[in-house]
């Protein structure tokens, strides 16, 4: 029935079908109803060429020859316009990455200082050798010592003037000095985002390619950057994670628990959230409001990082964050920072459920602050909890509705944990590398986006790419979905070519590795790295290609900025506001070959975008004579 | 006398901006700036529309001012009339707002003014030399021309293409 | 070349008694073809014989001379809108007798007999008074149909307190409407379910009457009048079936309306219930077109014979039969029988096509909210649209009726009008 029809169309997750159908019922707004009502997008911004940097603006340069103007008042062109405006989401992606990490950094120092309100550092092992990069001496010190010492020193890459961040150096030796002979070796983290906001700003930097040589500097300073110092400063604080089962889907939402989701990115609340739900005060609280108990659950980011270290389930990914709300059944959905839609706060109001911010950066209308410190973490978190716990008995039962649908999954795969699956040296993946087992590795990354078929964007790339023996890493929205549709159990392997089938099969691990969150995309960095090092050879020899299928956020035009800088070619499957340059299209698509070694593709549909991975991947086999 | 003006579209010049919906608007407010539309009650109306067709189609509808006009025919208490422009004009003294103008019109351009409960339409800009909407257009998707003015645009670029066709 | 400048010359010493063309019925219908005849034919005289004492009006109108918020002069046909021919002569108190359509005469009572060259019959309906309800004689009692009723009914109220509306359709709400206005107590007493029962289907009139309670019209379903009760001073009250008693000083009566065919009993001329017109609005004999209320005509979607009483349907059937009178030969293209537009206490509705369809196999859509309702009918296998109904927003209805109307395969913008998201952009971009 063609009514049924524009919901299906929507999702290919029956959850979201039956979600998207109840709210209809309720006459209640989703993300969907949003992005119709905004058609048809204006062209001058999906072309990238609409500039308010000034007020002699605003300004749109016409992309029809014979019509309009063809500069903006201070004579900027097309190609300068779309250059800034890029380079100007790099910086705000950047910044979102840095500040994350920034925050891990400063829970460190916290934590080193006896000051962290019930953190712990967890691994020592890898604080000593992420201390013994920065030539930090760990004989015979204590951890709090030795933390201590790399904490400031970690801080200090943020406000660094001159010299290098030291995670980059994690990259080959050609790399590095292929960033070098650029100018784009990033000199600290904070300074190449302030020299974008600079060089963007009316009269400083009029050359597209300028411009972009900036704008990966300072995605390389996110990427090796503060995206690296919040990975490895969370697998410090919280463990680096180990393969571990769970389930994903609404239906990890349950019906007589108290349910509390955390949303956004930062693990130092999530982590402090999960604690809190396992004290046996507050488990009791939840049995005498009438619950069975308390059910943490996450979404987007943050759920990545408590299902890797805890198997805590995740609920969904970025599009299906108002309809768990739609549940009725969440007693609590707790944010802090980056990709939580303002949407939620009016929506919350229409059930029980109470939207609570944390972070005194990211307040929201409709929400209730109960502001989150790290010195009170897990005080603070306890009676979170517990705002959760009281809210169970406001539950309306007649407006619950818990789709089923929840899947298995097995995830975990940090670097380490690759390496010990492989009996703890790179050769079997090597060999299976070299052998054609496996013809190469795609990291798939990134969000959802109401422009590409829920979760289609994702799940069919990834099944074409291991459909043809490509190992597949993932992290973030795109795990979600792979361990949504069931592409996460060790059996999943029955639809992987016969070459990584049997990889999969004597290892005992799925065909795609889920990595952890955005930030984590600095594991499959760290991974591609060591593999490169292994082989001789630089990240862009390598039989590797980075997809974001379903891109949305300005974080991930800074991936994409720092995958393709680091020699790895990029498929997008949402078109980024390029398009109204000729010159900045042309270098992304094919000129940043001849300048870092890869570029970006551009490709909707997710088929032909796993052949282009694929071909890329022969390509470079053929060259390393393999 | 001379031919009347019409305003023509031209599909593939839209980007969907617009600026033709917010100019149409500003110019039928009080204060006829856009930062004084936007503070009015009520609220001014754009009689300009651009419609949305998957996957990627622009289009910009405004009243034809039809020479049959179906609206004017229809109307039940003949507020409804076209003047010697060529214009087809709602008297919103004689409106009653009964919608059946609504429900004869093929193009979906007549709108229903909420809080004065009478119908409008895109009244061709009488105090202006050319129309709000086409003024505002940077692509140059609405033209303000007459009928065999911009028919001979067209076939003019039709023969240039069909020539440079045939002499490949 | 503009329609303004051929509508034909002053001062052509042309007379009415030459009248080549003779339309008896001065409404909508007649009207219609009146300028159409002058579009067409610049010289040709045109008489319009109307047996009402008012020139032509918009009779859709006339409660607002009941409430008061219009004057008859504000009504005036003549010069709005496409009304704006010349030379045509309307006789005004000019009832037609009889036809004689071999010696191609009419009879005008009190006057004498007009020759014709081509003659439309346009007389249209008067309202119904079921014969079953006793003493509609007495003073009080109105069917508003034309402004001499309106006048009445305007004077009327200033002795009335309380006024019983007979039956729930579209005039008599809007006369129960103006009566509101003028302080009176209203009750509809409404035989169906539901109001408006002719343009919708009971659960589809529930905005609208939730809109009517609020405006504080009382209504009383299932019920129906036996008979008025009457004293020297006129209507005190009604009876009731299923029983009951209710005084009042007002009643009126919307009980639907029958063709004025009379007049043509003894000619030659078919008559079926109304005046049975063929696809290019000519009747049997030769020379004579019938449009509007007193025509039957035909269903464009189902094909089956059908009369109407509204007032688009008879311009857009009189503009037909003018054309045809005028030598263009044009094919009438049906009327729906239910088209209506309208606003109810601030709520407008908008129904069109087959929209009665209980005990029928059609495919529904329905979408309710607390502000808008709309229901849209598909044939049996879903392919073609054949009725709509909007409440609350109406935006492009006349997009669903062409749609209806053409038969149009819908197969590609079928989501669309179920979504009611249909524009023209679909239209012009190929999709159908």
């Amino acid at each position: 029935m063609a009514y049924t029809d524009k919901i299906l169309e929507k999702s290919i997750d029956p959850s979201v079908h039956k979600m998207l159908e109840r709210a209809e019922q309720l006459n209640l707004e989703t993300v969907w109803d949003r992005y119709e009502a905004m058609l048809p997008e204006c062209g001058f911004g999906e072309l990238g060429v609409c500039c308010r940097n000034c007020n002699m603006g605003p300004c749109r340069i016409s992309p029809f020859d014979d019509q309009g103007p063809k500069k903006g008042v201070c004579g900027a062109t097309a190609d300068i316009i779309v250059a800034r405006n890029l380079i100007r989401m790099i910086a705000g992606g950047a910044a979102a990455h840095s500040d994350h990490g920034r925050d891990l950094a400063h829970t460190l120092l916290l934590t080193a200082e006896g000051k962290g309100g019930g953190y712990e550092i967890k691994d020592e092992e890898k604080l000593k050798a992420l201390a013994g990069e920065y030539g930090i001496e760990t004989e015979g010190r204590s951890k709090e010592e030795i933390a201590l010492d790399l904490a400031r020193a970690v801080y200090g890459e943020f406000g660094k003037q001159e010299g290098f961040v030291q995670f980059t150096r994690r990259a080959p030796e050609k790399r590095v000095a292929l960033w070098k002979s650029l100018g784009i070796d990033p000199r600290g983290i904070d300074r190449e985002i302030v020299e974008i906001m600079h060089r963007t700003h009316i009269g400083v930097d009029n050359d597209p390619v300028n411009l972009i040589l900036q704008g990966l500097k300072a995605s390389i300073a996110d990427g090796w950057g503060g995206s690296t110092i919040a990975t490895e400063l969370s697998d410090v604080l919280f463990g680096t994670p180990t393969p571990v089962r769970s389930q994903s889907n609404l239906g990890v939402l349950n019906q007589d628990h108290v349910n509390i989701i955390v949303h956004g990115h930062e693990p130092v609340l999530s982590e402090m959230i999960v604690a809190a739900s396992n004290d046996p005060e507050l488990i009791a609280l939840s049995e005498k409001v009438g619950a069975k108990g308390i059910n943490v659950a996450g979404i987007c980011c943050t759920g990545n990082e408590i299902i890797m270290r805890h198997g805590i389930p995740i609920v969904g990914n970025f599009l299906q964050q108002e309809l768990a709300v739609i549940t009725g059944a969440v007693e609590a959905m707790i944010v802090d920072v980056q990709c939580i839609m303002p949407s939620l706060g009016p929506l919350s109001e229409c059930f029980h459920t109470k939207f609570i911010s944390t972070s005194p950066k990211a307040k929201f209308p409709g929400a209730t602050h109960m502001e989150f410190s790290e010195e009170k973490a897990f005080d603070i978190a306890k009676q979170i909890v517990q705002v959760a716990v009281e809210n169970y008995s406001l539950r309306i039962p007649e407006k619950v509705l818990i789709p089923e649908d929840k899947t298995e999954c097995m995830v975990g795969f940090s670097a380490e944990a690759i390496v010990k699956a492989l009996g703890g040296t790179l050769d079997p993946l090597l060999n299976a590398i070299k052998s054609g087992d496996i013809k190469g590795i795609a990291g798939v990354v990134g969000c959802n986006n109401p422009k590409i078929k829920h979760d289609y964007g994702h799940v069919a790339l990834v099944r074409e790419l291991i459909k043809n023996n490509v190992l597949v890493t993932t992290t973030g929205c795109n795990a979600i979905a792979c361990a949504k549709l069931g592409l996460m159990l060790p059996e999943a392997a029955e639809q992987a070519g016969d070459g990584l089938k049997g990889i999969c099969r004597t290892l005992g691990v799925p065909p795609v590795l889920h990595m952890g969150s955005c930030v984590d995309i600095s594991r499959i960095l760290t991974v591609c790295a060591a593999v490169a090092n292994a082989l001789g050879v630089d990240i862009s020899d390598l039989p590797v290609a980075g997809a974001a299928p379903e891109w949305m956020s300005e974080k991930a035009v800074s991936i994409g900025a720092y995958v393709v800088s680091s020699g790895i070619f990029t498929v997008l499957g949402t078109v980024p506001p390029v398009l109204g340059s000729k010159v900045v299209t042309e270098v992304l698509t094919l000129g940043a070959n001849e300048v870092v070694g890869a570029t970006f593709a551009v490709e909707p549909d997710p088929i032909k975008g796993a052949r282009l991975m694929i071909a890329h991947m022969d390509k470079k086999r053929q060259a390393l004579g393999i | 006398m001379s031919q009347p003006k019409e305003i023509f579209v031209k599909i593939d010049r839209c980007v969907g901006c617009l600026s033709c919906t917010t100019a149409c608007a500003v110019e039928h407010s009080k204060s006829k700036t856009l930062f004084g539309a936007i503070s009015e009650t009520p609220v001014p109306k754009s009689r300009v529309y651009v419609q949305w067709v998957e996957p990627d189609g622009k289009v910009p509808l405004v009243c034809r001012h039809c020479e049959e006009a179906p609206c004017m025919y229809a109307c039940i208490s003949g507020a409804i009339s076209r003047d010697e422009n060529g214009v087809v004009i709602t008297d919103t003294d004689k409106c009653i707002g009964c919608w059946t103008c609504v429900m004869v019109c093929p193009y979906g351009v007549i709108g229903r003014h909420l809080e004065e409960h009478k119908a409008y339409r895109c009244d061709r800009c009488p105090d202006r030399e050319i129309p709000a909407c086409v003024s505002a257009c940077p692509t140059g998707a609405l033209i303000y021309d007459t009928v065999d003015s911009f028919s001979g645009e067209v076939r003019k670029h039709a023969s240039r293409e069909l020539l440079r066709a045939e002499r490949g | 070349m503009h329609p303004g400048s051929c509508f034909g010359r002053k001062g052509d010493n042309v007379t009415e008694e030459e009248s080549k063309y003779i339309i008896v019925g001065g409404s909508a219908a007649g009207m219609a073809a009146a300028h159409a005849i002058r579009l067409h034919d610049r010289q040709g005289a045109v008489t319009v014989l109307t047996e009402e004492p008012d020139t032509p009006y918009f009779r859709p109108l006339i409660p607002f001379v009941v409430s008061g918020k219009k004057r008859a002069e504000d009504m005036v046909l003549s010069g709005c809108g496409p009304y704006i021919g010349r030379d045509i002569f309307v006789r005004t108190a000019a009832r037609v007798e009889s036809v004689n359509t071999t010696e191609k005469t009419v009879s005008v009572q009190g006057s004498g007999d007009l020759a014709y060259e081509k003659i439309l019959f346009a007389t249209g309906s008067r309202p119904y008074i079921p014969p079953e309800i006793e003493g509609t004689h007495a003073k009080g009692v109105f069917a508003l149909r034309t402004l001499v009723d309106a006048r009445n009914m305007a004077e009327r109220v200033e002795t009335s307190d309380h006024a019983v509306m007979l039956g729930g359709g579209l005039l008599n709400l809007k006369a129960a409407f103006a009566l509101l206005e003028r302080g009176l107590k209203v009750t509809l007493v409404v035989y169906s379910p539901e109001v408006l029962s002719q343009l919708m289907e009971p659960e589809d009139a529930f905005l609208i009457r939730k809109a009517l309670d609020r405006a504080g019209l009382k209504i009383k379903t299932g019920c129906a009048a036996t008979h008025i009760i009457s004293d020297r001073t006129g209507v005190t009250g009604v009876a009731l079936d299923p029983g009951g008693e209710m005084s009042c000083q007002m009643v009126c009566i919307g009980k639907g309306v029958r063709p004025n065919v009379e007049f043509l009993y003894g000619s030659n001329v078919r008559i079926d219930g109304g005046v049975v017109a063929n696809r290019y609005t000519a009747c049997n004999t030769p020379d004579t077109f019938t449009a509007g209320d007193v025509a039957v005509t035909f269903e464009p979607v189902s094909g089956d014979r059908i009369m109407t009483a509204l007032w688009t349907n008879a311009v857009e059937m009189g503009r037909c039969a003018g054309q045809n009178m005028a030598g263009i030969k044009t094919a009438y293209s049906g009327t729906f029988g239910i088209l209506n537009a309208t606003q109810v206490a601030d709520e407008p509705f908008v129904s069109m096509g087959v929209v009665h369809t209980t005990d029928h196999d059609f495919e529904i859509y329905r979408h309710a909210t607390d502000m808008t309702y709309r229901k849209v009918v598909f044939n049996p296998v879903g392919t073609c649209l054949i009725g709509a109904v909007f409440i609350g927003d109406i935006t492009n209805a006349g997009l669903y009726r062409y749609v209806i109307r053409e038969k149009m395969p819908i197969m590609q913008i079928k989501r669309y009008i179920i979504d009611h998201t249909l524009h023209y952009g679909h239209f012009m971009t190929g999709k159908v």
